[in-house]
């Protein structure tokens, strides 16, 4: 209870001991992972608990950078595409949302509430509802199995939009207020003065759309099917479940999904702040 | 367009599945010249039309496709529009629901599969999420932010990543059942075991099959069928998810805890309520917009649940309406049938989150 | 209409495998092809191969030869290995960006060939009087061969020599019946190791319900006849072992297939066809095994499978597709992927070289004689799919035999009237 200071020693011991535990059912997964990707896969799978490998190997490692010839892991290939489709999906994100997410919180236009409302129905919409509309739509416009096609559905999310409008509101209108009576335009405004007072919004979007479209797969995977576009996440699921005879190739798989991973963590321990604060406002996103 | 000019601006702004949009704060005074105004009418165009041109082409337009293909018996070779498919009406609609066949056999077993899975999902996450936020509620523990990040982590992390590392926990000589096996117990083989839970409860007191009763079919599936229970394949996915969402959540619940004035919960205990009291009486109350948010939250994305699927594999005992609808098109050429789940999932979110607002209110009323 | 390809391999063993030989002129008499001709260069293009591999060997030795033949042009190819080829096929080919060249399973080939996806390119081959007939009629729609067949396979019972010996069992053990399979699979089930593990699918236990003389579909392809009381007695034995505990799932001593399994020393028996060669060679180079024919029940039998070189009807290179095709199928390439995983040449100038080169795998050849192919009803991969999730629980009661049968019956003719 938060107002209790005066525990007895034994409840606060307890209460500890409580955290303990969920802390090592939360990252435990994750530590027996990292032991999984050194290990032989024999030692996978008969002392899958064991956090020691025996022996220790670097063969998975070796085969995910591509130092060994067999064939099927192209993890740079998926390492590059994963970069290249973030970054333009997190780049289409923070300009567009932020630009509607302004106009819908302080430009006065005819249609605006239409716009608005539009947007929020758009965020009722279930995501695993549109595989297959998605699919169909890059056919017809010819993008199936193309960057532009795995980068232009998501490059604008009415979560973000909403995230930004939020943001936008909170700004005291007197800024820009002070701004315009000085003659600066609607673009000037919103460039020099509006923008810089959202930094912090700004950042959460970028933190929010770089991990979503890092960690997407749906939208990957009916958006193409040649595996020279594989991402991380459809490169990795559809290796693991693999072809029959490569069987369970654990260490392999576990050390690629780690790695894998690592880009995502790093932003998450540099911006832990904006990351938690952000999750919270996009929590509407349903 | 509903809004006539020189209306104030921002009033709307209610609304959403989860109901906690904040209304616009006031518009900037009309102080700043007609100039302006007229500038403004045209730059709010120009500001949302970028965004709104991918939404519209890219998730609007799409709805549209995949309605009318919803509507033909398209096997995905030629165009489906434009003469290359089959118009069969609603064909593919009453398949799914009137004829007694196996994409219906299909499509009942995969909304029983994903209900048990909601079932489980969604009370255990949201415990555990309420849980942990009451456990880190206090200023005076040390290490809270260890223990928040240690908590959140699993949440930013790939559902492909994520799943692999489950899949391989829960094989059958993995760490699960080592974990078991301490305990003496020989733990099934999880992510091959299509047996349902329920099935494997009732083993021990004799009942080894379907008595009398449940033999009758209803929809394909026997009464013994229905009442399976999740496959305990499935039960590795309910870990998984309350694992990686649990966070997310628990997050949720500590800004809600942090909202509630402290003065209450100090009165309560100086009117001498035990601390469980406190919790049931003061706290959990106050946290009920929260709660609400969660548990609808949960509802929406237990229902859609699908990367952890596909991982597990093509099969009836865990299969779930989105994936059905993907494995229908991609996989039996049927996108018809596959486009026509995909609507009928999508009138089913909206009619249970419509259902369970109505029965618990928004929660805007604190 | 789109001819079946249900007739049995059978009539292929004799002529083929063990006549063999010399018998290279017979005319198949097939109209010729106007489609078939390819646009597009051959030099200097980007290829992309879609195979359904059965391991790293297979994936390798395609990779190896498709590099080989790129080199020699000055063009590229990029082989990849699917998943799951149905899933993966079928969404390049409706996004309009179909692979090049990609396996065709003979199962798959009807609906194909309806959706106009393939190139029929299959009567400009040169040595197209090669290939066995039997595995061209497969491949024939309307009268045009479609695609040049890439191999063959047969399933015959495999034995892990090391784990035979240790039980005390000698050559003359080698189970020919269903009682003496009972027998030493019992023999061979102790604390680790499982007698018989076999797939957990129609495409391994079906072959029980050959044995005993049944049939899913009817000699001429009209009517199912799934629930006869011969495919119940194959799979009612099936049960048996399964709950006896001899028989095993390859999930169940988590193991992916039967040859990972036999490979690990969790399997002492397990039925797969040629694959297992290159299989196990790559991923368990120590295994000490053998290669026998399978058990009689009431009949010798065993299943064959068999897939072509697809080329795509939409592909921009096809010319290029269609001469990498006939390198890949070129007698002495065909050799090479023997060689590499252990399928059986389509072309019978290879047969006798085969032979004599592969004396352990003669039960695989043997097969042939008293094969049968697959049933190619299009929409049947989903009535197989729903039997499949049902074998697993043969083990422990939860399905049983007859529904399991009357469930085919019921939905494999939905899929026929369906297709019809």
């Amino acid at each position: 209870m938060a107002v209790r200071t005066y525990s007895p020693p034994w409840r606060r011991a307890l209460g500890y001991l409580a955290l303990a535990a969920f802390a090592l059912f939360f990252l435990g997964p994750f530590l027996i992972q990292l032991a999984t990707s050194f290990k032989t896969d024999a030692d996978a799978a008969n002392n899958s608990l064991s956090l020691v490998p025996n022996p220790v190997t670097y063969g998975a490692w070796e085969r995910i950078f591509g130092f060994t010839d067999a064939a099927g892991l192209p993890f740079g290939r998926w390492l590059t595409n994963s970069v290249i489709v973030a970054t333009f999906i997190t780049l289409g994100r923070v300009v567009l949302d932020s630009l509607c997410g302004y106009a819908l919180a302080r430009l006065r236009f005819p249609g605006r509430q239409a716009v608005f409302w539009s947007v929020l129905g758009v965020l009722a919409v279930p995501g695993a509802v549109l595989l297959i509309p998605r699919f169909l739509v890059l056919k017809e416009l010819m993008l199936f199995n193309s960057y532009p096609g795995m980068i232009l559905p998501i490059a604008a999310d009415a979560a973000g939009i909403f995230i930004m409008r939020q943001f936008f509101l909170q700004i005291p209108p007197s800024m820009e207020e002070a701004a315009r009576i000085d003659g600066a335009g609607v673009f000037r405004t919103y460039w020099s003065v509006i923008l810089p007072l959202a930094r912090p919004g700004l950042i959460t979007l970028t933190i929010l759309s770089f991990q979503g479209s890092w960690n997407e797969f749906q939208m990957f995977l009916v958006a193409t099917s040649d595996p020279q576009y594989n991402t991380l996440t459809t490169g990795l699921a559809k290796f693991s479940s693999g072809q029959l005879g490569s069987g369970t190739q654990y260490p392999v798989t576990l050390g690629a999904a780690l790695l894998s991973t690592i880009p995502v963590a790093i932003v998450f321990f540099t911006f832990q702040r904006h990351f938690i604060g952000g999750q919270l406002s996009s929590a509407v996103k349903g | 367009m509903t809004t006539s000019i020189g209306s104030e601006p921002g009033t709307g702004g209610q609304g959403a599945l989860a109901g906690t949009v904040q209304a616009t704060a006031a518009p900037p005074r009309r102080s700043a010249g007609s100039a302006l105004r007229r500038q403004e009418r045209w730059a709010g165009w120009l500001f949302v039309l970028p965004a709104l041109a991918i939404l519209g082409v890219f998730l609007v337009v799409p709805i549209g496709l995949a309605f009318w293909v919803s509507l033909t018996r398209w096997d995905g070779l030629s165009s489906p529009f434009g003469g290359g498919a089959e118009f069969v009406g609603l064909g593919n609609y009453r398949d799914l629901i009137t004829v007694d066949s196996l994409t219906r056999q299909n499509f009942v077993t995969s909304v029983r599969n994903n209900f048990y899975f909601v079932l489980f999902t969604v009370p255990l996450q949201t415990a555990l999420a309420l849980s942990l936020a009451v456990l880190l509620n206090n200023r005076f523990l040390r290490g809270r932010s260890f223990f928040r990040t240690a908590f959140f982590f699993p949440s930013i992390t790939s559902s492909i990543a994520t799943t692999l590392v489950f899949l391989f926990l829960f094989s059958g000589g993995g760490a699960v059942n080592e974990l078991l096996a301490f305990l003496g117990i020989d733990g099934p083989n999880w992510t091959a075991d299509s047996r349902g839970v329920f099935h494997q409860l009732l083993r021990p007191f004799g009942v080894d099959g379907p008595p009398a009763w449940a033999q009758g079919q209803v929809v394909n599936l026997s009464w013994w069928d229905w009442l399976a229970g999740p496959s305990i394949t499935l039960c590795v996915i309910i870990a998984l998810v309350v694992w990686t969402t649990s966070g997310t959540f628990m997050l949720m619940f500590l800004a809600g805890l942090q909202n509630i004035n402290e003065e209450v919960l100090e009165a309560a205990e100086v009117d001498g309520a035990t601390g469980w009291q406190r919790f049931r009486l003061v706290t959990l109350p106050m946290l009920r917009p929260t709660l609400i948010l969660v548990l609808t939250l949960g509802l929406i994305s237990t229902w859609q649940v699908f990367d952890q699927i596909y991982l597990t594999g093509n099969n009836p005992a865990t299969i779930t309406p989105a994936y059905l609808s993907y494995s229908q098109s991609f996989q039996n050429s049927a996108f018809g049938v596959g486009a026509a789940i995909a609507f009928l999932l999508f009138a089913l979110i909206i009619v249970l989150a419509s259902v369970q607002r109505r029965l618990v209110g928004t929660g805007e009323e604190d | 209409m789109i001819r079946r390809t249900r007739a049995p391999l059978a009539m292929l063993a004799g002529a083929a495998l063990l006549l063999t030989a010399a018998c290279g002129g017979s005319d198949s008499g097939f109209g010729d092809s106007d489609d078939g001709a390819a646009g597009g260069a051959t030099t200097g293009v980007r290829l992309s191969v879609l195979i359904g591999s059965s391991g790293d060997a297979e994936t390798k030795a395609v990779s190896d030869a498709s590099t080989a033949w790129a080199g020699k042009g000055g063009n590229t190819v990029t082989v990849t290995p699917a998943k799951d080829l149905t899933q993966e096929l079928t969404q390049a080919l409706s996004g309009g960006t179909p692979p090049d060249v990609f396996y065709v399973d003979a199962s798959r080939f009807a609906a194909l060939v309806k959706g106009g996806a393939l190139a029929a390119y299959g009567d400009d081959l040169p040595n197209k009087a090669d290939f066995y007939p039997n595995l061209l009629e497969s491949f024939t729609a309307e009268g045009k061969v479609y695609c040049a067949p890439k191999d063959f396979s047969t399933l015959a019972l495999q034995i892990n020599t090391d784990l035979w010996a240790k039980a005390g069992l000698t050559d003359k053990d080698i189970p020919t019946t269903w009682e003496q399979l009972e027998t030493v699979a019992t023999r061979l089930t102790t604390g680790g190791v499982t007698g018989l593990v076999v797939g957990d699918t129609l495409d391994r236990l079906g072959v029980f319900m050959r044995q005993a003389g049944g049939t899913l579909l009817n000699s001429d392809g009209t009517a199912f006849e799934a629930d006869s009381p011969q495919n119940l007695a194959g799979l009612e034995y099936v049960q048996k072992l399964a709950r006896k505990g001899v028989l095993k799932f390859p999930k169940q001593v988590d193991a992916g297939w039967g040859g990972e399994a036999l490979g690990k020393g969790k399997a002492a028996m397990t039925i797969e066809g040629n694959w297992i060669v290159g299989g196990v060679k790559n991923d368990y180079p120590n295994l000490k095994y053998t290669v026998v024919p399978l058990p009689k029940g009431a009949q010798q039998a065993t299943l064959s499978f068999t897939q072509c070189w697809g080329v795509a009807a939409k592909g921009e290179n096809r010319a290029a597709a269609v001469d990498l095709v006939k390198y890949l199928t070129s007698t002495d390439q065909q050799l090479a992927f023997t060689e590499a995983f252990g399928v059986m040449p389509s072309v019978r100038s290879a047969a006798g070289q085969f032979a004599t080169r592969f004396p352990d795998q003669k039960a695989f050849v043997d097969g042939a004689e008293y094969a049968y192919g697959p049933v190619s009803v299009p929409g049947f991969d989903q009535v197989q799919k729903d039997f499949d999730a049902k074998v697993r629980g043969l083990s422990d009661g939860s399905s049983q035999p007859r529904a399991m049968l009357e469930a085919l019956q019921k939905n494999g003719t939905a899929a026929l009237q369906a297709a019809n």
